[in-house]
């Protein structure tokens, strides 16, 4: 998974008797190793958007393609195992199973996907030291802090070395200097495992330390724009 | 696995609840599956027994005749019929009917000739059995050997005496020679005798006004018919229907009268089995059913995020229903072993008076396991399709 491409891109709700549009005629390209926000204010499509990408939604209309393959194309299944094997997932709540300790937290993707990662344990357990939890591999979730949780994920996310990571505001949950510390953490991650990152988010200041950010308003795409990081008050710092 | 361990962990009143639905249900289905073993054995010696000879007795407007053993010549000489043979059967413990647990125990004439014919096969575990004209010699079956706790070398006073007995009541010293093997059934409970020791004994029952008329040696309470080996119960009817005919003075009934009843009975048993399996179904069921029910309406999010990671739906259906078996599998093991224990502790108690009620066996085992599993899976099914159905975006979002 190299490149994305969205064709003319509509999601339609219906609420009651209203047609909601979620996204309404977004058309991208996103290229192998960026690392990309998407902002917007609340209902202006960002996690639409993000769920499209990550193949969990249908769209109503248009196309998400991926190295050329017309995803919307593919049976359920196909895109559960693209998933698993190509996509890896932040969310602002950690969604870490209680019942698991950290490790096979982590690990929990490769259960399901039809991986070539040979030596799971250990490339979770790899994957942890390099987020800086080597001494928290048999914790539990809820002895952990928010922000330990939200590596505990983005672990999670690496194991099964997807060429995409999508983050639906990963440090929603977190203060302010832990959200630095998580978006460095990715922003390392992306550099050194070549992973593409796509990182939906209302704060600016995070979005302001991507390379490129994406702003979406009422479904549709109103600017696309490198991030000119020298004029960011948050690198400035 | 181990997650679904934890799983049931995490609420631990409820699956223990839950569990304890299975339990009981399999509680019941081994205890009552176990004494329905018991009986169905008791009753497969019965068909086996009676199916494989005719048993040939007085009219019966004449239950309590003799038959001269001239009627054995008589029946010797029909159709299909290969060998007769006098039949004894004296209660062990005079005024014993029927038992609850079995047949009663008897006293019983064994000829080595007959022996070789009858079913079920009776076979000496210890000693040997009967010498062919001793006198004073019984084989006990394994039942009494350990309810008397009598060896090989032994003496037991036959019939034993009750506590009740007459003055006049009257037993004879025997000489142990052998104890049989164990068949689980009614030969168990027997003291086999040789033929001059049996009419000795139903001599002994007799009044004195007819003990000292007839000869003894020439009559028998009744008779067993055999045909050719291998003769099917339909051949034994139509032989016992040509006895009846050129034979007068005698009933010989067809075996498959006393098989139907056992089967009858066969029937009966498998009817309460299945009534308590149906009991397990229901209880154990639909517990299982609830919990797994509320398992998947507080675990959403968790099945949001295994689909997002890769999981297809079939995943989630079978770790939903690994879990449901599993539930089934713990409280099948549970109530099991509650059961065996249940039986083992009500067979040691009657023991002592030949009522043992239950059987264990292997078959039983697998099935009251199998079918906790199978149940706990059956009613896994609908909340696993439940929670394979939910939309991931919908299921990651929802708080609970």
């Amino acid at each position: 998974m190299s490149n994305i491409e969205l064709t003319d891109l509509t999601k339609h709700y219906r609420q009651g008797k209203n047609l909601v549009r979620a996204l309404d005629g977004v058309s991208l390209q996103i290229r192998s190793g960026e690392f990309v926000s998407v902002v917007g204010r609340s209902g202006s499509g960002k996690t639409t958007l993000l769920d499209l990408l990550g193949l969990l939604l249908r769209p109503t209309d248009g196309t998400v393609q991926v190295d050329d393959m017309d995803t919307a194309r593919l049976r359920d299944g196909k895109r559960a195992d693209l998933r698993g094997r190509r996509i890896g997932f932040i969310f602002q709540e950690y969604n870490l199973l209680p019942t698991l300790n950290v490790v096979e937290n982590v690990m929990l993707p490769l259960r399901y996907a039809k991986s070539n990662v040979k030596d799971g344990r250990g490339r979770a357990v790899q994957l942890l030291d390099l987020v800086g939890l080597s001494d928290r591999v048999r914790h539990r979730p809820n002895q952990l802090s928010g922000g330990e949780q939200q590596r505990v994920a983005i672990a999670r996310a690496l194991v099964n070395r997807p060429a995409l990571v999508l983050g639906d505001e990963p440090t929603g949950a977190v203060d302010t200097q832990t959200s630095e510390e998580l978006l460095a953490l990715m922003r390392l991650l992306n550099r050194e495992e070549g992973v593409t990152f796509v990182i939906v988010t209302h704060d600016l200041e995070l979005a302001a330390q991507t390379d490129r950010m994406i702003r979406l308003r009422d479904g549709r795409v109103v600017g696309d724009d490198a991030v000119d990081r020298a004029q960011s008050p948050a690198l400035a710092s | 696995m181990i997650e679904i361990l934890r799983n049931l962990a995490r609420r631990k009143l409820r699956s223990a609840l839950t569990i304890s639905g299975i339990v009981i249900g399999i509680f019941a289905l081994t205890t009552m599956g176990a004494m329905a073993a018991h009986f169905n054995q008791l009753l497969d010696s019965g068909v086996k027994y009676y199916g494989s000879n005719i048993q040939v007795g007085a009219p019966d407007q004449q239950r309590t005749a003799l038959l001269p053993f001239s009627k054995m010549d008589a029946i010797r000489s029909v159709q299909g019929v290969e060998a007769v043979f006098p039949t004894y059967q004296l209660p062990l413990k005079p005024g014993t009917g029927f038992s609850f647990g079995g047949a009663p125990e008897a006293i019983v004439n064994r000829i080595p000739e007959q022996t070789a014919r009858s079913q079920p096969k009776t076979t000496t575990a210890q000693g040997n059995d009967l010498s062919a004209d001793g006198r004073g010699e019984v084989a006990l079956g394994t039942t009494l050997a350990n309810e008397f706790k009598k060896s090989v070398g032994d003496t037991i006073d036959l019939p034993v005496r009750p506590a009740d007995a007459p003055r006049d009541f009257v037993n004879h010293p025997f000489k142990v020679v052998g104890i049989l093997s164990g068949t689980g059934t009614a030969p168990d409970g027997y003291a086999y005798v040789g033929n001059a020791d049996a009419r000795m004994l139903l001599a002994d029952t007799l009044p004195p006004a007819i003990r000292n008329t007839v000869d003894l040696s020439q009559i028998a309470p009744g008779f067993t018919v055999y045909g050719k080996p291998g003769s099917s119960l339909t051949q034994l009817d139509e032989i016992a229907n040509r006895i009846n005919q050129p034979v007068p003075g005698v009933k010989a009934t067809k075996p498959s009268v006393p098989v139907d009843g056992f089967k009858q009975f066969v029937a009966i048993f498998t009817t309460i089995t299945t009534g308590a399996g149906v009991i397990a179904l229901i209880i154990g069921g639909l517990s299982v059913i609830n919990t797994m029910i509320m398992a998947v309406s507080e675990r959403v999010r968790e099945i949001g995020l295994k689909k997002a990671v890769g999981a297809h739906s079939s995943d989630v259906v079978r770790e939903y229903l690994m879990e449901a078996a599993l539930i089934g599998l713990i409280g099948g093991v549970v109530g099991y072993l509650l059961g065996v224990g249940l039986t083992i502790l009500i067979n040691a108690a009657g023991r002592a008076s030949n009522l043992e009620l239950f059987l264990i066996t292997p078959a039983l085992t697998a099935l009251v396991i199998g079918f906790a599993v199978v149940l706990g899976a059956l009613a896994g099914v609908l909340p696993a399709i439940r929670a394979a159905r939910l939309d991931p975006v919908t299921a990651l979002r929802t708080t609970n």
